[in-house]
């Protein structure tokens, strides 16, 4: 088993939450899965395969990083701001919500 | 068949990552849902070490475990206290997507197989020095960029959640 497959089954794992989950903590949670496993798939390319050397690799890992730190961030406010609105947390329930 | 140490390792980080993202993606439990999420993040964490990568992990479990997670703790207790009710998380169990997940695993691992080598443990780690290096020079625009995201995202999250104070 290689780093390939443990990063192919965390993203398949990661689409298939967002795609069953109606909650949006749940996708948000799986869009991170989604996030962190094709981040550790390019780590772990670049590490092996000496296209980058480390400190190039790591900082684009923590430019990934900051990325990905701001759209959760910016999820949760979202996700705070509609259900103080309408005390609503489920994605499809939300689609009724305006404003 | 002779199993090294750095596999066993592997081995075992593998299947930490795994169970956490099957938990996130499975479980109707708040909390069990974050330290799911948790067990995914410093699983990763562990690979970036693995792979020699020591400031990146320190970062990832900096930032994500003790920053995300601690966000979406208290947001989770925020949408709680407005709402009034316990924040239920659902699912639908969907054939399809299982399906199409399925069909997305194997097609990630035949067009990556063979693109990756399978490493050994303990690459060599950049330092800090090397680091700073990158940031001040060839990642100088990069960082910039990323410090105007993060203060853009900082204004919209005040923007969105400061909105509606009655």
């Amino acid at each position: 088993m290689s780093i390939v497959v443990v990063c192919a089954a965390l993203f398949s794992l990661g689409v298939y939450g967002v795609m069953v989950r109606r909650d949006v903590i749940g996708i948000l949670a799986s869009i991170e899965v989604m996030l962190g496993a094709a981040t550790l798939q390019l780590v772990a390319f670049a590490m092996s395969s000496g296209v980058a050397d480390g400190a190039r690799t790591e900082a684009v890992g923590l430019v990934i990083l900051a990325l990905a730190a701001t759209e959760a961030a910016i999820g949760l406010g979202l996700l705070v701001s509609v259900a103080r609105r309408s005390g609503r947390g489920r994605l499809d329930e939300m689609a009724e919500v305006e404003g | 068949m002779n199993i090294t140490l750095s596999q066993v390792i592997f081995y075992l980080i593998a299947s930490t990552g795994l169970a956490g993202a099957i938990t996130v993606v499975s479980t109707r439990d708040v909390m069990r849902l974050i330290l799911g999420l948790g067990m995914f993040l410093a699983s990763v964490a562990l690979y970036y070490l693995y792979y020699g990568l020591g400031f990146l992990a320190v970062a990832e479990l900096f930032l994500y475990v003790g920053g995300v997670l601690v966000m979406m703790v208290i947001a989770i207790m925020t949408v709680h206290r407005s709402a009034e009710t316990e924040p239920i998380l659902t699912n639908r169990h969907s054939v399809g997507a299982a399906v199409m997940s399925t069909m997305l695993f194997a097609l990630l691992v035949f067009g990556l197989s063979g693109a990756v080598p399978v490493t050994t443990l303990g690459g060599q780690d950049p330092g800090i020095a090397a680091l700073g290096d990158a940031f001040l020079g060839v990642f100088l625009a990069h960082l910039e960029i990323v410090g105007g995201f993060l203060f853009i995202g900082l204004v919209a999250v005040l923007a969105i959640t400061g909105g509606e104070r009655e």
